[in-house]
This record gives structure tokens, C-alpha cells and sequence, in this order.
């Protein structure tokens, strides 16, 4: 889960206009998984809330419970068409054979790991080593035990959350994004839906494939794919998930085989 | 060098500031001003065992409060020593009324003054609360007041006033703003225990709800045998620290501090005291178990004065050892005496550290520290031989300390 | 937050801007190359193995003779000089009013109290939420006995990160270099480059 400071900060970059934005970064050496692979998805941060005249988010459960199964749906669809098998893991007691406290420690270094490539990735605090190196980041041999442990192949954290404006809201969606300015950020659009994904690899603990996607609009009332339903829920998974282009050199591989082929 | 300092521009960014920021005006012991008092024999609790929710919004708080209480549980900030941990498990059992074996209790490596009842009836305490505790009728005193928060549905009903007032913020920004924004930093990440105080700024108690918890707390703590006049002397102990602290400091108050107004926490008091007459049923006999609680704390005491002497804090540090050292003086407190000085670091206080340290040493509870630094001061001044000799002292009570090859060194050459 | 926002303000005038600058740009990191380099102040040279990222140094922010190098992001590692640190003066900037002050450099300081105040850098500013000292030990360092502070600690991101800290007080100067990074993994995997620096470090005459 991401440091909600970085969250608003793209979201914010996001209200400015009507627009959806993704952003992806892999490894040089990535391909996209496909044919039998174990996916394990832990502990997807979902949340849906309405928000209010006031501009408070209400936490709706109901909302919550739907977005949810729609975006577990649509995750494991998607994977089906790519061949995976996919489990998802809600709390962390749910991995057998893995004591909590280590599920913990995977998700602390994540956070840190992932906050830290939105810094040096997406928000200009680029890090000169790392130029031409596409996704340089590692969870190490905490990460490629719990892949030993379970026998998953890769890991996905996932983050979504979701903002449904109720009646009346449409006047105050710029004022909040004035808060940005003295660094109280207040984000308050029609409604925002700011989601990453990074996939580990548990054979070798690194992260190959990271990507942001925000999505908001400037007026409340226009729609981006509500997470609720199943369309929206698949939307977002396609945008977030769907479009893994491989990695550089892969590409570069790929262009210079379909060059031969001529 | 520290890569999670912040820039000299972000005003201190410390856990400290984080949860004075988010106590303001939180769910803490201490905030609210009662008005009218609000009689015991009034409060009654509004939920029954194994109360869940059945409104929409409610549902809505809960399940967020679900992934928190996750959190909290996995939290590496937890002190989970079985013994104290049934302790306090106990108490909340005793002290909870209808919902006494529906709560949960964690507590908190956190040296701040300060316990947090959350809206699904998991509470968590602070160590710095164990540390100025005088006994169990005063921690379960603070524990009742916490139950009393759930028992009265406080958290839906202050949530739902919030809906009603408030113009502009949304749940992540409003815990940002005052918690955050106070510190120049954006706190929306409200799941992390260090910085729990601002999620609970969200609920933002009424005074009335305050004296509601006062009340509901105190008639379960007399019911239960506790001496209840001990819940109204938790509060001056509260002053006085934070006079202590404030008036080191030159400055009035805590800048967004936790008071707004001293008269505030006196007439708590004042009516904590006239509850506690009240329920006061004569010839009945009433307890406050400080052997007990003693027996229980006293294993991590050392652990909970080491953790607030470190946050650099002189004014409370002092106020909060003298306050124990009203039993009598001993090694360990004369040796945090001493730590407190050398923290504090200004002109002349390595003098004093020094004397506290030699103080600390006559007794025989001194804490292999207080051999060490008496060497280090020995040395200092040019006494070696005697300092050789309290290096000595302290290798042989601490074989495997992890500076154990620097001392050596000194005591040898 | 700085960051913010600059970013807040660098995207407030297009209609759908991009995500991020990338890898190019103006950054707050500038490029170490392998090899000699003068640190800090410029009184200590060391040998790096391997490049590392050199945090720009921002004039009322921070102390000139403290630098900090990252390999990967300061959450997860970061290699610090301080190259003669006078008596009196603190390793970090704080105000004079600020409640809770990190201890300053004395010049008869002994290696525990050393360790003492960057103990305290880390709970007062930092956050950490625990302090472990694993081991002080005398350790050569640029010429003359010195210390070496091996320990760890708990932050409020939940996370252990654990340090290594190599100096000497010369000349009633305090000269340093310090690894603090992520317990898990991080850490050892900026070790060798962290023992390389400390074997080549020397003053410049």
C-alpha cells in the first residue's frame, strides 16, 4: 500500500485535466507471464467510498464488498486468458505455511521498495545509476522464501481505491486541489481513481514490472469506469495489468527477430 | 545520514509531534472540557454483548477499522509479553460492562501518555501510560474511560456530526490536516501504529462525550472495587507534567498542544471528585492493587523509562522521575536522572549527569549502564584508576554487553 | 511536503501531463562515478567500488559536512560522510526551540557517547520507534584509533533497518561513515561497497 502522500500527489497530477495516465516500468529482461504460472495476489487494497456534499468520504462496505469481487473477478479472468492460476489473499493468516509476521515483513519492504520507485520513477527524484536500467529494485530473499514456501511464481500488490460522488459535489472538486499548494493535500474530484500494481518475481525477489495508473476527471458526473461494476472493475484491470508491454531488451529482441523475418 | 529525517524545512517531523498532532482534540484521555457534570448513575451503556452494526455507514467505518485493527495486530511496535499483555486483558474485562469479553487490548511501544478506543471495540495503550500509572485502579480508571467511549457509541455519533459540519475534507486529508499539515507532512497513510493519533483525530469528541466516558468509566471502575477518587488524581498527575514540560520549555503550552485550557483539566477533576463521593458506598472496602500492578510493570519499567528518557523531552523526563522517586530514590531512577542530563546536553550538564551517575551506583539495583558512564565521567576528570575500576565493575555485570571491547580497552590501558 | 509541491506546481499548466520526469531532468541526486572522491567537506577522499547517487546538498538544509549517497532511494539504503564535524555543532540542522534536540558534538566525547547521539539522531528526528546497539568496537580508522558502531533499528514504517558507522575524533573533529539501510536485504548488499570506502578512506593533507 502506498504511502497516501505519493497517492495524492499523482492524483492531484490527474485533476488537472480529463484524463487517464498509466505509466509503466520493467525490467530489461521482462516478458509478461504467460502459459502455467502461479500468481499470488496478497492482500489487494480495495476501497470505495461515497463521497458526501461535505466532501468527507463515507466508507461504504457494500460498495467496498462489490468493487472487491469485481476486481477479483476480472483479475482472475484476465490471468485465465494468460494461463495463470491465481489466489488471492485476503488476510495475512491466509498463507499456509508462512507465519503472519513474515507476510508483514514482505508487505513493510514492499511499501518501501514501491514508495521508492514512484520516487525515483514518477516523481523526478531520479536516481543517476539507474538511468537505462528500466526497473532496478529488489525485495531480496525475504520475498524468493515465500515464493519457496508457497510455490508461487510471482506476487502482485495491488492497490485500488475508488471515489463515488454523490449529489451536489461538482462545485467543490477544484478547491481541494488549492490545499495541494501548501502541502495539505486535499484531492477532491468527481471522482478519482488512483491505482499501481508491482509484480515481484519469486524466484529472484526483484520487482520486473511496476506501473501507476490515475484516472480522474475534471466535473464530478463523468464516469471512468466505476470499480463496482464488473465493465469498470475489468477496465481498470486491463489498464493496470492488461497492457504489460515486456521489458526493453526483450522489445529490442523481439523488433530485430520480426526484422529478420522479412 | 538518516534516510527517514526529514529536511530541516519539514517542521520536525517526529513521532512525538505526530501524536500530539493527532491528539488534538482525539480520542484521547484528555480532551473535551465537561460542562455540566453528567452523573454516573445516568450512563448507561447503549450496546449489549456482541453488539455488531447494523446501519449502512457504520458497516461502511467498520470494515475500514477491520484492515486498522490488522495492522495494529502485526504491528512490530507491540510489546506482547504474555503476562502483561493477560494483565491488561483482564482489566478490560473487569472494567467493560456489557461488552467486557467483545474488546480487544493491544499495547503500544509508544512512549506517549495516552490509550485510543477504536470505533469496533479495540483499544490500544500506550507504554508511557504504564510508566506513570500509580496503580491498577488507575490504569483500569483509563481503561474504563476507553470502554466508556464504545459502551456510549461515541465514535458513530461524533462521526456522524462530522458529516453534518464539515466543508471541505475527505478522510485521508482530514487526517493529514490535523495531524500533517500541522507538521508540514502529508499523514494519509493512517494504518501505520506510530501514527494512530491522527486517524482517531477524526473523531473528534465533544466535551459532553468526554464527561459521558468520564462517568460511564468511573461508575464501571467503583463497580468493579476500585478506589474511584484514583481516576480524579490521574488527571493532576497529567498537569503536572505538562506544566513541568511546558514551563521547561518557556512556553505556555505544547504548540497544538493536547489542552486547551487549564481550567479544562481542573474541572474534571473537580467533578471526577464529586463522581467519586458519589459512588463512594460507605462501608464497602475499595482497592487500588499497587502491589499487584507493581509485580506486573515492574519487569519493563527499566524498558518504559530508558523510552521516554530518549525522546529528549527533559521538562516531562524530570517531572515523570521525580514523580516515582516520591517512594524513594533507587539506582535505576537515579541513573535515568542522569540520563536526562546527558541528553539534554547543555552547559554544565555533564556535571550533573555525573553526579547522578555516581549517586546511582551507591545502590545496589544501579544498572550495569550507570557503571560505565561513572567510568566514562571518572576518566574525564582524570580519576583512571577509579574509572578503571567501574569499567570493571561493569564488564563483570555485563560480560556480553555489545560495547564490551571498547570497555575493555579502556579498562586496560 | 516539498515534493508535492514542486511536482503540483511543475503540472499545473497542462491539461493531461505525464507522469513523472523518468530517468532525465533535474533531479536531487547528481551521479558518482567508481572511483577517488573527495567527500563532505572535501578533507576526506575514499575509493567507491561502484557509482552510487549523491543527494545535493541544499544550503539552509543541510550541514556542509555531512553527505549522503544512495544506491537505492533513501528509504531503503544510504551511505553518509562527516568530515570534520566541530565541537559544538550538530549532525543535523534543528532548531534552537524545537522541544526534543538531537545531542551536539563535543569534542571530548568518548566512543559511547557517540554512539549515544547517533542514537538519538535517529529517535528524535528519524521516527524509530526502537534503538538496538549490537557492538562498539576500537576499529581503525583514517590512520588512528577509532570505533566502529554496529546497530539496528525499528522505524514508525515498521521497518528494521540496521547501520554500521566507522570514525575517529582528530584533531577535536568528528570524521564518520556511516551505512544505514533495510535489515533485509539492503544492507549486506551495500556492505562490500561500505567496507571498500572505509579501507580507502584517508584525510587529503
Amino acid at each position: 500500500m502506498l504511502n497516501k502522500g505519493v497517492a495524492a500527489a499523482l492524483a492531484a497530477s490527474a485533476i488537472l485535466g480529463g484524463c487517464v495516465q498509466t505509466r509503466q516500468y520493467a525490467d530489461l529482461q521482462f516478458t509478461p507471464p504467460s502459459g502455467d504460472y502461479k500468481l499470488l495476489v496478497l492482500r489487494p487494497d480495495v476501497t470505495v467510498g461515497s463521497l458526501t456534499t461535505g466532501g468527507m468520504v463515507e466508507p461504504r462496505a457494500d460498495w467496498t464488498d462489490q468493487a472487491r469481487a469485481s476486481i477479483i473477478a476480472a483479475l482472475k479472468a484476465q490471468q485465465a486468458e494468460r494461463g495463470g492460476n491465481v489466489t488471492i489473499i485476503e488476510r495475512r493468516s491466509q498463507l499456509p505455511r508462512v507465519p503472519e509476521q513474515e507476510v508483514a515483513d514482505v508487505e513493510r519492504l514492499n511499501l518501501a521498495v514501491d514508495q521508492s520507485i514512484v520516487d525515483a520513477k514518477y516523481l523526478g527524484d531520479y536516481l543517476p545509476t539507474k538511468r537505462r536500467t528500466g526497473l532496478d529494485w529488489t525485495l531480496g530473499q525475504d520475498a524468493v522464501r515465500l515464493g519457496q514456501k508457497t510455490g508461487y511464481d510471482y506476487a502482485l500488490f495491488l492497490h485500488a481505491e475508488d471515489e463515488v460522488a454523490s449529489g451536489g459535489r461538482i462545485a467543490l472538486s477544484v478547491i481541494g486541489l488549492a490545499g495541494c499548494f501548501i502541502g495539505f493535500c486535499a484531492p477532491s474530484s468527481g471522482q478519482q481513481q488512483l491505482d499501481y500494481a508491482s509484480l515481484v518475481d519469486l524466484h529472484t525477489g526483484e520487482v520486473v514490472w511496476f506501473n501507476v495508473v490515475t484516472a480522474g476527471s475534471q466535473v464530478a458526473g463523468i464516469k471512468f469506469g466505476d470499480l463496482r461494476t464488473p465493465e469498470g472493475a475489468a477496465q481498470m484491470v486491463d489498464r493496470l495489468l492488461g497492457r504489460m508491454k515486456p521489458g526493453k531488451a526483450v522489445r529490442e529482441q523481439q523488433k530485430q527477430q520480426a526484422g529478420e523475418k522479412r | 545520514m538518516c534516510g527517514r529525517c526529514p529536511n530541516f524545512t519539514d517542521n520536525s517531523l517526529t513521532r512525538r509531534s505526530l501524536l500530539a498532532g493527532g491528539a488534538m482534540g482525539a480520542a484521547a484521555l484528555h480532551t473535551g472540557v465537561a460542562e455540566a457534570r453528567v452523573r454516573p448513575e445516568d450512563m448507561v451503556p447503549l450496546v449489549g454483548p456482541g453488539f455488531k452494526p447494523t446501519d449502512t455507514d457504520e458497516k461502511g467505518l467498520w470494515k475500514e477499522m477491520d484492515r486498522v485493527e490488522e495492522e495494529v495486530a502485526g504491528s512490530n511496535l507491540l510489546i506482547t509479553d504474555p503476562k502483561i499483555t493477560g494483565y491488561l486483558k483482564s482489566l478490560i474485562a473487569t472494567v467493560g460492562g456489557p461488552a467486557a469479553q467483545d474488546f480487544r487490548i493491544y499495547l503500544a511501544r509508544i512512549p506517549d501518555f495516552n490509550a485510543m478506543m477504536f470505533p469496533t471495540g479495540f483499544a490500544v495503550v500506550f507504554s508511557g501510560l504504564l510508566l506513570r500509572m500509580r496503580n491498577e485502579a488507575q490504569l483500569a480508571g483509563v481503561i474504563a474511560h476507553e470502554a466508556g467511549h464504545f459502551l456510549r457509541r461515541h465514535m458513530i455519533r461524533s462521526w456522524r456530526d462530522e458529516r453534518r459540519k464539515t466543508d471541505i475534507f475527505s478522510v485521508a486529508a482530514m487526517a493529514a490536516g490535523l495531524g500533517g499539515a500541522a507538521a508540514g507532512a502529508y499523514l494519509g497513510d493512517y494504518v501505520q501504529l506510530a501514527e494512530l493519533g491522527t486517524i482517531l483525530s477524526l473523531f473528534k469528541y465533544s466535551r459532553e462525550m468526554e464527561a459521558e466516558a468520564d462517568a460511564m468509566g468511573i461508575k464501571n471502575m467503583a463497580a468493579a472495587g476500585y478506589a474511584p477518587m484514583e481516576m480524579s488524581d490521574i488527571w493532576q498527575q497529567l498537569i503536572g507534567e505538562e506544566d513541568a514540560s511546558a514551563r521547561y520549555r518557556g512556553k505556555h503550552r505544547h504548540k497544538g498542544g493536547i489542552f486547551d485550557t487549564h481550567p479544562s483539566e481542573g474541572s474534571r477533576m473537580v467533578d471526577l471528585k464529586a463522581d467519586a463521593i458519589e459512588l463512594t458506598v460507605p462501608g464497602r472496602k475499595y482497592e487500588d492493587y499497587r502491589e499487584r500492578y507493581l509485580a506486573t510493570i515492574g519487569p519493563i519499567r527499566p524498558m518504559l523509562l530508558d523510552d521516554q528518557v530518549k525522546l529528549n523531552d527533559p521538562g516531562a523526563s524530570q517531572y515523570v522521575i521525580e514523580t516515582l522517586a516520591e517512594e524513594g530514590w533507587n539506582g535505576l531512577l537515579r541513573f535515568y536522572e542522569g540520563e536526562v542530563w546527558r541528553l539534554r546536553n547543555r552547559p554544565g550538564d555533564d556535571i550533573r549527569a555525573d553526579q547522578s551517575y555516581a549517586a546511582a551506583v551507591a545502590y545496589p539495583d544501579a544498572p550495569a549502564e550507570a557503571w560505565r558512564w561513572h567510568g566514562i565521567s571518572l576518566m574525564k576528570q582524570g580519576r583512571t584508576g577509579e574509572a578503571k575500576g567501574a569499567f570493571a565493575r561493569y564488564l563483570q555485570m555485563k560480560p556480553d554487553a555489545p560495547d564490551a571491547a571498547w570497555v575493555r580497552q579502556m579498562a586496560t590501558s | 511536503m516539498r515534493r508535492i509541491t514542486l511536482l503540483a506546481a511543475a503540472l499545473s499548466l497542462s491539461a493531461c501531463s505525464s507522469l513523472g520526469g523518468g530517468d532525465y531532468g533535474f533531479s536531487e541526486y547528481s551521479l558518482v562515478r567508481a572511483g577517488q572522491v573527495s567527500v563532505g567537506d572535501g578533507s576526506m577522499a575514499v575509493i567507491t567500488p561502484r557509482p552510487w547517487n549523491r543527494h545535493r546538498p541544499i544550503f539552509f538544509e543541510d550541514i556542509r559536512q555531512v553527505e549522503d549517497w544512495t544506491q537505492n532511494g533513501p528509504l531503503l539504503d544510504g551511505m553518509s560522510f562527516v568530515t570534520g564535524l566541530k565541537n559544538g555543532k550538530s549532525l543535523i540542522r534543528q532548531r534552537h526551540s524545537a522541544s526534543q534536540q538531537v545531542p551536539l558534538f563535543r569534542s571530548n566525547m568518548t566512543p559511547p557517547e557517540i554512539a549515544a547521539m547517533i542514537e538519538s539522531l535517529y529517535r528524535v528526528r528519524g521516527g524509530a520507534v526502537d534503538f538496538r546497539t549490537l557492538s562498539l568496537e576500537p576499529h581503525p580508522f583514517l590512520g588512528t584509533s577509532g570505533f566502529q558502531l554496529d546497530y539496528e533499528h525499528l522505524d514508525d514504517d515498521e521497518l528494521w533497518r540496521r547501520g554500521r558507522a566507522v570514525g575517529a575524533v582528530i584533531d577535536g573533529r568528528l570524521y564518520m561513515i556511516v551505512l544505514d539501510a533495510a535489515k533485509s536485504h539492503y544492507f549486506d548488499a551495500a556492505l562490500p561497497d561500505f567496507e571498500a570506502v572505509d579501507a580507502s578512506a584517508r584525510l587529503k593533507a
